[in-house]
């Protein structure tokens, strides 16, 4: 039973009577999951379009909270009863939550707001079960029900949209008042139609998306009854696709061009985007074609070539046809179009590169402006230098990297960990910053920079540094001293020659800086005439810049901005500061990516201040009696500069001398593996915390050492310190082994013996251990993993991946052996139930002991030096995934987004 | 998800305990089916489709035994038998033996959810175990039910009386049938539907209705048929790895539709919005590789893991890869973009470069951003674009995707190789 509504519809409920009623400026809304993704970008447009008429909002958890629009804020409550309670009085519903919950929330809205007269569900994917009960309950209560999957209503006239975004961000645009009505299957389609009736002089009254589930709860029958009793409605478009019997038994008085689409579909076995696009043989588009030319009359497909039509209307298959039929229907009516046409749907190219290809003349379209207000927008990406992340909450999200919860692996900028520890580390850095690798060039540049600020000797920071480490700190702790002092201040002078560069060059044309053909002339004559002169040269000769000059020199490097400073300083008669030459080197790193917008302007801004964290961190990780003016760790700046890489360098500072090949790579390996865990890693975390206090959204104010602070101190014992537990482990199986070389393969060892010897003592010590209750007790570090389990024999694909490599290399690791052949013998001892893996973080302690071994059996290093050893190289790895995250937070995030709402805070006292 | 056949059937008839046809599988044993022969007289050996096949008594893909011999010479006949219909073409995995159940009446009997009525429907017909599409009207009773109330006996009755059906019908129908709105309604089905349901006399001379033919279609919005504890490939063989692959990512937040057109295609087209989807498709014909859906406003995460899908499975074949949608009223372009432009620069990274003409038809919100972002990109890949605004007509652009890939195929890839430098 149902209570009567439009007389026409005896048999079952219908409220609306005429178009006019669907979107009112009366009406008022309620939004059910208000804050959802979808709802908070299109709720305020809608709001605001509508001249204000959504009254409240529902999203659990968040009562006492509103949304923020140009209109006003719309209060926010935890459900509908309390909206109500409040005072709030609506007639419409529009649901945006998702498919579990619409039918509950549709039966809880039903049931408390008796002044219900629409609902309007936007969700899509709702079940077939829940819509046929959605149905019976608005049928038994009154109410019209509009969806699902649909886009919701929009009246023109009335300037008013209720539920959805028809129109988009900018409705105005699109839903010009006029005289046609528009009733379509596809949510996009209602706007696109309506925007290609302005080509030819139409716009429209109504517009509604009907959805396309197999419920369509509003549909045809009711809607062309509502469409004959609206005077403003002279005409209508009707979208139609296959499935369902909606529109069989429609008469129209008014005349109509449907839009028949689909008869491909009828090959389909299974919908392919609209649930209820799956047709059987009565219903397929075929069918519905034939049902419509026979109410108007015609006997074929309306076409430009064809216009077949009569004054009922016109049937046409592509959408593009519709301005041109609906003018040929009305003119046999005698009636015209509301207005001049706007625009047309001719092929209208607004961007276009062929790259130099020969093409044939049907694919050489010429550029055309574009219509406002793109055209507008379309001139400033010309002006736009960099990229432009939009701001979003950032908590627990990164636009940097991305672990993968199945194979653990972790992508930073795309490339994987394992893929990147096949490149140095001073690779990995510039590519945390700038999202791509330095090519031959730019990696010797990137040399000189690092390696020219990396002795700390006289720095404050560093005695800092070394007080804290006596107190007794982690190498955390006492690194983070020496990185507070790099503020904004210390870099300043570097942050703003980057700016005076990106100013001269930004349209210069220059996309490859290492192109040193280029010709400066017009940059240089700027600088001259300028301020730019003020900030990049100075007047006191610079050591350091020379020097750095002149490594540059040395490795042959070539650079468009090197090259430029030089010639301003010729040009001028005065002196480059390494400061200067620094934010050369950056912005030739970082300038191939900004003019792709694949960075940020501000980005290549605060390179050089990274740089400088990045030489200071390993540079105070050696200790400051190996420091002093001019030499670091035995080694002099110069040739530092001159022939070191990074990655040697941090080599010689955390484990002294030079690495030979093998050891070089085994280092770079180790550091490439640490990057990055995703952002959900405590470091990351850390990051991600210090960036977001600060605020973003004004990035000027975000410090960087700061960032690098969170990192740091999210670090400890638990997490980079615990890189030692398998170090000791090994030491102690492996103490008293007489083993000399660890990298070779006649070490003379029994590791199936001694595997099996522990596997037996360790069995033993698990056993006593239960029966005395202890079930914390010690396991072995770096074997089975809490993904790769379950198989007979257990693979950490990371683990393999790295053995490969040393393979291929010709690389041997007794450690990395003994850790293979032990979790065989837990097996055959029955401590495992299957083999378990080797976890990767093995791979990091067997590097690390193979380096420091031979210093170790030779008293020349304590086990706490090792321990300190393998914890600051975990910071120098896992300082590029911070670099990557406070960059791509400070770019990306809001202020204090990573707060966590009181509502998901517990108390356990 | 389709199911037929009494295999899975009986199974699944046996949660509402409605009473089926003894079956047993193709792992059944001589001696089983000897039994089953013993019991029954005889016994009817079927093909297994996956999926939802019809007409299968019609191609005689049906056996028929009365000893154990003539049964293992029939399944051996129909264990891999192929059947085409309704343009989809079929191969069995196995057969089911089911024991025959005498019976003086056949019924047909469905459930669905009706377009017209706008509410769920019964079809019901005691000239059953035929198409029912071939009886006239007046023999077949449709009825509409409220889904609040359920389907109950009172329906039934109204319905066999209408129908005229045997008196002794009636009863036993009443009894039995509305079980059948339970296993419908309550584990989200659209369709079910079983043809015949063979009358059978009891010991008492009552009659007990047994299905002997079983059809159903599942909700893949619905997770209520999650717990019937289906096998997770009991139709994947309708669904190509690709699209097993999407489906994954199958959430409510963005729409992720695909399917595989023409495995020899030559356009790759991302498709956004149900309309767009059925135009596309259908003008670019056997062109297209696969129909794709993507609109409903995907977040980066989700249009990136698509995108490096779809590039991984057709880009290399591809001559054009086509980006095509209207006037998105939601979607946000410049993430959609940048998601699609990402995930083709990781596609390149990791695979080398390819030659690949891109076409894009787009309007909606942060366009120009979108197209921006997508640009850079595209020249940095070195690959040639065209990218056309809301304001052209999305047909024109797809006739122009298709002279791209003309040109593509009559020696404009070699020359875009050539200057990728991949010859």
């Amino acid at each position: 039973m149902h209570p009567q509504g439009v007389a026409a519809f005896p048999h079952y409920y219908v409220g609306i009577d005429s178009l006019a009623e669907l979107a009112t400026t009366e009406d008022r809304v309620c939004v059910l999951n208000i804050t959802g993704g979808e709802s908070r970008s299109v709720t305020p447009v809608s709001h605001t379009f509508s001249g204000g008429n959504v009254v409240c909002g529902t999203a659990p958890g968040r009562s006492g909270t509103s949304m923020k629009t140009a209109t006003g804020e719309i209060p926010v409550y935890d459900n509908v009863a309390e909206a109500i309670e409040a005072g709030h009085r609506f007639d419409v519903a529009v649901v945006y939550l998702p498919p579990a919950g619409v039918r509950d929330g549709v039966l809880e809205v039903v049931r408390v707001n008796p002044d219900l007269k629409k609902i309007v569900i936007l969700t899509e994917k709702v079940p077939v079960r829940d819509a046929r009960v959605i149905r019976a309950i608005g049928q038994m209560r009154g109410i019209d029900i509009f969806g699902a999957n649909c886009l919701g209503i929009a009246d023109a006239h009335n300037r008013v949209r209720i539920g959805g975004a028809l129109g988009g961000s900018s409705p105005e645009e699109s839903l010009v008042p006029g005289s046609v009505a528009i009733f379509s299957n596809s949510g996009n389609f209602t706007t696109t139609i309506a925007v290609y009736l302005l080509t030819a002089g139409w716009g429209t009254t109504v517009s509604l998306s009907s959805g396309k589930d197999v419920y369509i709860h509003y549909s045809a029958p009711e809607w062309a009854h509502a469409f004959h009793h609206d005077d403003r409605s002279r005409a209508a478009v009707m979208y139609i696709e296959p499935g369902g019997y909606y529109e069989h038994d429609l008469q129209f008085d008014k005349p109509v061009v449907a839009c028949v689409v689909g008869r491909w579909k009828s090959k389909l076995t299974r919908a392919c985007g609209h649930a209820g696009a799956i047709a059987g043989s009565g219903d397929n588009a075929a069918a519905k074609e034939e049902w419509f030319m026979q109410k108007f009359g015609v006997d074929e497909v309306f076409t430009p070539e064809n216009p077949v039509c009569s004054d009922k209307g016109a049937v046409v298959t592509n959408i593009s046809h519709i301005p041109i039929a609906m003018t040929a229907v009305m003119a046999k009516r005698g009636l015209r179009p509301d207005f001049e046409p706007r625009g047309d749907l001719s092929l209208k190219c607004w961007f276009s590169n062929p790259q130099g290809l020969k093409l044939p003349d049907e694919l050489h379209l010429p550029l055309v402006e574009a219509v406002a207000p793109y055209h507008e927008q379309i001139a400033g990406l010309g002006e736009q230098v960099g990229v432009v992340f939009p701001r979003q909450v950032m908590k627990d999200a990164s636009g940097a990297s991305l672990m993968d919860p199945k194979s653990q692996v972790t992508r930073i900028h795309g490339t994987s960990v394992l893929d990147a520890s096949t490149h140095t580390f001073e690779e990995n850095l510039v590519q945390s910053l700038i999202r791509e690798y330095p090519d031959l060039n730019g990696a010797p540049l990137a040399n000189v920079a690092l390696n020219a600020f990396v002795n700390q000797s006289g720095n404050i920071g560093l005695a800092a540094v070394e007080a804290a480490r006596q107190a007794g700190s982690s190498p955390n702790t006492a690194l983070s001293a020496a990185i507070a002092i790099i503020g904004p201040n210390e870099v300043e002078a570097s942050r703003r020659a980057v700016v005076v560069l990106m100013e001269l060059f930004k349209k210069s044309g220059l996309k490859d800086p290492s192109d040193t053909a280029f010709d400066f002339t017009a940059q240089l004559e700027a600088a001259g005439s300028g301020d730019a002169a003020g900030v990049l040269l100075s007047e006191l000769a610079c050591t350091r810049g020379s020097r750095m000059l002149d490594a540059i020199d040395a490795r042959g490097a070539r650079s468009v901005f090197i090259e430029f400073i030089k010639a301003l300083a010729r040009q001028e008669g005065r002196a480059l500061r390494g400061q200067v030459v620094l934010a050369a080197i950056t912005s030739h790193l970082g300038w191939p990516a900004l003019m792709r917008k694949r960075i940020s302007a501000f980005t290549l801004r605060n390179l050089p201040w990274h740089f400088r964290i990045f030489s200071a961190l390993v540079g105070s990780a050696a200790e400051s009696e190996r420091q002093s003016a001019g030499d670091f760790c035995g080694v002099s700046e110069q040739q530092l500069m001159e022939q070191w890489s990074f990655t040697e360098t941090a080599h010689l500072a955390l484990l002294g001398g030079r690495p030979d090949k093998e050891a070089l790579s085994a280092f770079s390996v180790l550091l490439g593996l640490i990057i990055s865990n995703g952002p959900g890693t405590i470091s990351a975390q850390g990051v991600k915390g210090a960036v977001s206090a600060d605020g973003p959204e004004v990035p000027e104010r975000v410090q960087v050492n700061k960032g690098y602070l969170g990192f740091l101190t999210h670090t400890g014992f638990a997490h980079g310190g615990n890189g030692f537990e398998a170090i000791s482990f090994l030491l102690e199986r492996f103490h008293g082994s007489g083993l000399n070389n660890p990298g070779s393969r006649e070490h003379g060892l029994d590791l199936k013996q001694m595997a099996t010897d522990y596997a037996g003592e360790y069995l033993a010590y698990k056993k006593r251990a239960k029966a005395e209750g202890n079930i914390s007790y010690a396991k072995i570090p770096c074997i089975n993993h809490p993904v790769f389990k379950g198989e007979p024999v257990n693979y950490d694909p990371r683990e393999v991946f790295v053995n490969e490599l040393f393979s291929k290399r010709g690389s041997y690791n007794v450690f990395l052996d003994f850790y293979h052949e032990l979790v065989q013998a837990l097996y055959r001892a029955g401590v495992s139930r299957n083999v378990y893996c080797v976890n990767v973080d093995a791979v990091i302690a067997v590097i690390l002991l193979k380096m420091l071994w031979k210093p170790y059996m030779a008293g020349e290093i304590s086990e706490r030096v090792m321990e300190s050893a393998a914890f600051t190289t975990f910071l120098f790895g896992r300082m590029i995934g911070s670099a990557a995250e406070i960059d791509d937070h400070t770019n990306r995030g809001r202020n204090m987004d990573t707060r966590t709402p009181a509502s998901k805070c517990s108390y356990v006292g | 998800m389709q199911i037929t056949g009494m295999y899975w059937g009986a199974k699944l008839l046996r949660v509402v305990e409605f009473p089926t046809a003894e079956v047993l599988g193709p792992e059944a044993s001589a001696d089983q089916i000897k039994g089953l022969i013993e019991r029954h007289g005889e016994v009817f050996i079927k093909p297994m489709f996956k999926g939802g096949v019809g007409k299968k008594g019609k191609a005689g893909l049906l056996g028929r035994a009365g000893d154990v011999g003539t049964a293992m010479k029939e399944k051996a006949r129909l264990y891999f038998a192929e059947h085409f219909h309704n343009n989809t073409f079929s191969k069995a995995e196995g057969v089911t033996f089911e024991g025959a159940v005498p019976a003086e009446h056949e019924v047909y009997f469905s459930i669905t959810d009706s377009t017209e009525y706008r509410a769920p429907i019964i079809t019901i017909t005691h000239h059953g175990g035929m198409d029912v599409e071939e009886l006239p009207a007046e023999k077949i009773a449709r009825i509409p039910f409220d889904p609040l109330t359920g389907l109950k006996g009172f329906v039934i009755s109204n319905a066999l009386k209408r129908l005229k059906a045997p008196r002794e019908l009636i009863s036993p129908l009443v009894q039995y049938l509305p079980k059948l709105w339970d296993l419908y309604h309550q584990y989200g089905m659209t369709t079910l539907e079983l043809n015949p349901i063979r009358l059978s006399p009891g010991s008492n001379g009552r009659l007990l209705p047994v299905a002997c033919d079983f059809k159903c279609a599942l909700d893949e919005d619905d997770p209520n048929w999650k717990r019937l504890d289906l096998p997770a490939d009991l139709d994947a063989s309708s669904y190509s790895d690709f699209e097993q692959e999407v489906n994954q990512l199958r959430t409510y937040q963005g729409q992720s539709d695909v399917y595989v057109i023409n495995e020899q295609g030559t356009i790759t087209a991302m498709t956004f919005g149900g309309g767009a989807n059925a135009l596309v498709t259908e003008l670019l014909g056997d062109a297209a590789t696969i129909s794709s859906d993507f609109g409903g406003n995907p977040p980066y995460a989700k249009m990136h893991d698509i995108s490096r899908i779809v590039y991984k499975y057709w880009l290399e074949q591809s001559n054009v890869l086509f980006i095509i949608g209207g006037k998105a009223n939601n979607t946000d372009i410049y993430e959609t973009f940048r998601a699609m432009a990402d995930a083709l620069r990781d596609h390149f990274n990791t695979y080398g470069s390819q030659p690949l003409y891109v076409v894009v038809g787009r309007g909606g919100p942060n366009l120009i951003r979108g197209m921006g972002y997508l640009r850079d990109t595209l020249d940095a890949l070195g690959l040639p674009y065209q990218m056309f605004g809301h304001d052209s007509a999305m047909s024109e652009v797809v006739n122009f995707a298709q002279a791209a890939d003309r040109w593509m195929a009559g020696g404009g890839r070699e020359q875009l190789v050539q200057r990728l430098g991949l010859a």
